[in-house]
């Protein structure tokens, strides 16, 4: 999948997360995570962002997640509407 | 408590009752409208506003939440549509302007902390993937292996004249490296690549110094808006004050942030006949860089007298009267080779043309 833009998904609101998604230099994706819960869930924030990287075939991307305490369903909903939004040809 | 977030409304103010509402939250926080905004938000439960932000390039300003709705998430839903607007304009790096009290509620937001001009002054964040961090790490890869109890010089060089070749050689011979540092902001007559190229042409042959660009963080729009101002604009208590608060911002961060990571011990800086901000931030230099309590090494700082021809400083400003007024053969005087024959190039063309129809300070 191709990133054309920066597009954004979610809110800095309490049990949200915002997640920020722009064209890269590439090659892969790099991204950064932030949490307010991060010695807890750290580690499943970013293997939930590799999963949904890995699944949407994104490319040449970089990726910033702003969490704020949000679910795991909340976190997979926002990664997929931000990618999705900025891979749109528009 | 959450709930109430959907009873909020949000638009951009643009009416005159709308705008006066803002002003008057933000001077019951004890805060100033920041001007040139190019986007007011504002959240309103009914007719009431109960909190405001702007955006004014890419600085979040402005931003104030009415007492009693503190604590309910009306700052985060600003900020997060403030940084959503900002993105959708395409922008990758955002700052936030704050008081130092209330910088800390912005760093639960994500926003990570630059400087500050003091507990109870202002304070300058970021949001974003390519932070300061980052900037520096490009720096260091170029000056990796350069010796340390470095020097430092910034100038804007619009354009690069034989005042600021006097001041870099000058510089340059009372420290082991000595980087100059470019304003990168493109508000000046002269383009930046043109400005910076000239500094790298004119010093050439100076073995011991490293041009570098300025980036956001050394008198940008970020950390410095009203150094773009023009004279006119700057006028009265109350923007000199301004000019200081800047100042003093980007002072903080050269030293906390630029400094240790360059190993830069000493700035130097020429005296400044002309201009009001300039002279500001010369003075501010002096005092906050050399002060024993700030943020980051101390360092040293050295003015030098103006380089003088003809019983007159050389500066870049004396250069654009003098194209203004259309006397080249007096330029020609002050300054280097590789500038004047730029300017006799056909590049030059177009903004000597604009230099004459213009009475920017820039």
């Amino acid at each position: 999948m191709e990133i054309t833009k920066s597009a954004m998904a979610g809110s800095l609101e309490s049990s949200d997360v915002l997640v920020t998604v722009a064209p890269g230099p590439g090659p892969g994706v790099e991204f950064k995570v932030e949490s307010i819960v991060i010695k807890q869930f750290g580690k499943r924030i970013r293997s939930v962002t590799e999963e949904v990287i890995a699944a949407t075939g994104v490319q040449n991307a970089t990726i910033q997640v702003q969490d704020r305490g949000a679910l795991e369903c909340t976190l997979r909903a926002r990664l997929e509407t931000a990618i999705a939004r900025a891979a749109e040809s528009a | 408590m959450g709930g109430e977030a959907f009873g909020w409304e949000e638009k951009t103010l643009a009416g005159r009752a709308e705008l006066a509402a803002r002003a008057a939250l933000l001077h019951s926080r004890g805060l100033t409208e920041p001007g040139d905004e190019d986007l007011i938000l504002g959240l309103f439960d009914g007719e009431q506003l109960v909190a405001t932000g702007a955006l004014v390039g890419s600085v979040l300003e402005g931003i104030a939440v009415a007492e009693g709705v503190e604590g309910e998430g009306a700052a985060v839903t600003i900020v997060s549509s403030l940084i959503k607007q900002a993105v959708g304009r395409g922008m990758r790096q955002l700052f936030l302007f704050t008081t130092s009290q209330e910088a800390g509620r912005f760093e639960t937001m994500g926003f990570s902390f630059l400087a500050s001009t003091g507990s109870k002054g202002v304070a300058l964040l970021e949001w974003g993937m390519n932070g300061i961090e980052r900037w520096l790490a490009g720096l260091k890869t170029r000056t990796h292996g350069k010796p340390g109890n470095a020097a430092a010089v910034v100038v804007n060089c619009n354009p690069f004249t034989l005042g600021h070749r006097a001041l870099i050689e000058y510089a340059a011979s009372k420290a082991p490296w000595l980087y100059v540092f470019v304003v990168e902001e493109d508000r000046s007559l002269f383009p930046f690549k043109v400005r910076i190229d000239l500094v790298r042409r004119g010093t050439a042959d100076l073995r011991n110094v490293t041009v570098l660009e300025g980036g956001p963080y050394i008198i940008s729009s970020a950390t410095f808006p009203t150094y773009f101002i023009r004279p006119a604009a700057v006028g009265g208590d109350a923007s000199a004050r301004a000019v200081e608060l800047h100042a003093a911002l980007d002072l903080a961060l050269f030293r906390r942030h630029i400094a240790p990571a360059l190993c830069i011990t000493d700035r130097f800086v020429g005296t400044e006949p002309y201009c009001a901000t300039t002279s500001i931030y010369n003075r501010m230099m002096e005092e906050l860089l050399q002060d024993r309590d700030g943020d980051g090494p101390v360092l040293r700082v050295h003015e030098m007298p103006r380089l003088e021809k003809n019983g007159e400083p050389v500066s870049a400003s004396k250069v654009r009267a003098l194209i203004r007024g259309g006397d080249l053969d007096t330029v020609k005087e002050l300054v280097p080779r590789a500038t004047w024959e730029w300017l006799r190039s056909r590049e030059a063309a177009p903004i000597l043309e604009k230099i004459r129809n213009s009475d920017s300070r820039h």
